[in-house]
């Protein structure tokens, strides 16, 4: 009877053993090939940027994803909003440039608030750094126009004002260009397959 | 004389969200009281330490510290409970507070198998507090998406179970209230021997858990952004929930299993625990490797939402 007992429990502990080892090779099996699918995440990685238009060098794996298409939304919202509100202030200080020094000054001084604001708004774009250096060479050339626009709202008469308009426009000229450059480098980004 | 079969049963306890002391043993009247040998290690838990100008348990430590991080989730949704941020309740509360209740769910899960693997028992009451976690997390979790969400029409019902993988999750919510109820002292005296077949409700909402994630990740198979939740993430694989969910819970239910548990209980008695880990060591870096992944996805979602900068991948 003791045996008889003895030998059903060996059984069913052989039963146990014999699961246990085909769950567990099973189980190193899965966890060999995870390791091994791991080993091709970056390549994976990607292709699938690639595939979904996504920024690379903006999404950190597993994080949500930038595409070109939204950065370079992201860009044209920054830039309209500070042309128009440029525009607004040109056409201020234009109406008051010959008769009235102190809407002038204001006009002036507006300005060099959204140029300000502009350049500090870049400094803090995610730039890819394949557009790092047109985005660099955008924002000196904002600072130095808010530098000049600065000199010309201290200005202490209207001769005196009017006489930064030459150097003004040429300063506004150079910022428009390389804003044109950016966005036109945003626009033509290369696919992730071309990135390095 | 003890068979082999006497031996599991007294040894292993069963799994319910509140059986975290021997008093609660004592509760069950449907099985012998289990008295075991203390572990090397459950006396050198019970061990007291002076703190301040108290004397503190080393095991009372140890559990504060092991139990802390379940309520992770709920500390993530707090600022936008407070501040009433209806945006990140309604982008990633089911992420935060859904994959807190699995997470929740499987280190409650862990307890018993951690048990039959050891033999120690210093830290069964997380298996409670683990458990009341998970309820707390599920149950937010359903109400905040079923007031906030804007993905599903029909009102709050329609929103909890409009869709068949929402009433698997809302099935799994109305199971989880009863045993937060009676996950205490007082409901197992008063439920007895119906309160264990109660709390092995536990089990059926594992299993509503598969359901609910196969239904709500296409049957396990990635399609475009489905699964990883961002078709660029590389990891496509790993970051299916039901993948993740499989891996964990193979070495739970292995652990579970009558003949395996027999086997390890053999192996134990004849001395060689070694033969067990070795064994046993494949399942549960299987589990490692899905769970971590459970925690990621926790951690990173967690985060944005903490932030209020709700990720809606």
């Amino acid at each position: 009877m003791t045996s008889e007992t003895y030998a059903r429990g060996s059984q069913q502990t052989s039963a146990g053993g014999v699961l246990v080892v085909l769950i567990s090779v099973l189980s190193a099996v899965l966890v060999i090939a995870g390791i091994f699918y791991a080993a091709g995440t970056s390549g994976r990685h990607k292709a699938a940027l690639a595939a979904a238009g996504c920024e690379p060098n903006l999404a950190p794996s597993g994080l949500q994803c930038t595409t070109v298409q939204m950065l370079a939304g992201r860009y044209a919202a920054i830039t309209t909003a500070a042309s128009q509100q440029l525009n607004t202030d040109g056409a201020a200080y234009i109406a008051g440039e010959r008769h009235h020094l102190a809407t002038a000054t204001a006009a002036l001084t507006a300005e060099v608030a959204v140029e300000t604001a502009f350049g500090t708004s870049l400094a803090r774009f995610p730039f890819p750094p394949a557009i790092a250096s047109a985005a660099r060479a955008l924002i000196v050339a904002d600072r130095a126009l808010a530098r000049l626009t600065g000199e010309q709202a201290r200005a202490s008469s209207l001769t005196r004002m009017r006489s930064f308009n030459g150097r003004a426009g040429a300063a506004a000229a150079a910022v428009e260009t390389d804003m044109r450059i950016v966005q036109k480098d945003l626009d033509l980004r290369p696919t992730a397959s071309q990135e390095p | 004389m003890a068979t082999t079969r006497d031996y599991e049963r007294d040894l292993y306890p069963s799994d319910v969200l509140g059986t975290w002391n021997e008093q609660d043993e004592r509760a069950d009247d449907s099985r012998p009281l289990r008295r075991t040998a203390k572990s090397r290690v459950d006396e050198w838990m019970e061990v007291e330490f002076k703190f301040g100008g108290s004397r503190i348990k080393r095991k009372a430590l140890a559990l504060v510290l092991l139990g802390a991080p379940a309520a992770a989730p709920l500390f993530f949704m707090l600022p936008a409970l407070l501040t009433l941020n209806e945006n990140t309740f309604s982008v990633s509360v089911d992420d935060t507070l859904g994959t807190g209740a699995e997470i929740c769910l499987f280190l409650c899960l862990l307890v018993t198998p951690m048990v039959t693997l050891t033999g120690q028992r210093w830290f069964v009451p997380l298996r409670r507090w683990y458990g009341i976690m998970m309820a707390c997390c599920a149950i937010g979790d359903a109400i905040a998406a079923g007031l906030t969400d804007t993905t599903f029409a029909g009102g709050f019902l329609g929103r909890l179970a409009g869709h068949a993988f929402e009433l698997m999750g809302f099935m799994m919510v109305m199971l989880v209230i009863p045993l937060l109820i009676t996950g205490n002292h007082w409901a197992q005296r008063k439920l007895g021997r119906y309160w264990k077949r109660l709390h092995q409700l536990i089990y059926v909402i594992w299993g509503l858990l598969a359901a609910h994630l196969l239904l709500l990740e296409g049957i396990g198979f990635e399609r475009g952004s489905n699964g990883s939740g961002f078709a660029g993430d590389g990891d496509a694989i790993f970051h299916q929930r039901l993948y993740q969910y499989s891996a964990c819970s193979l070495f739970l239910l292995t652990l579970r299993l009558p003949p395996v548990k027999r086997w390890i209980a053999a192996r134990q008695k004849e001395g060689r625990n070694w033969l067990v880990y070795v064994t046993i060591m494949p399942i549960f870096a299987l589990f490692v490797f899905g769970f971590i992944f459970i925690v990621n996805e926790e951690i990173f979602k967690g985060i944005d939402s903490f932030m209020e900068h709700p990720s809606a991948e």
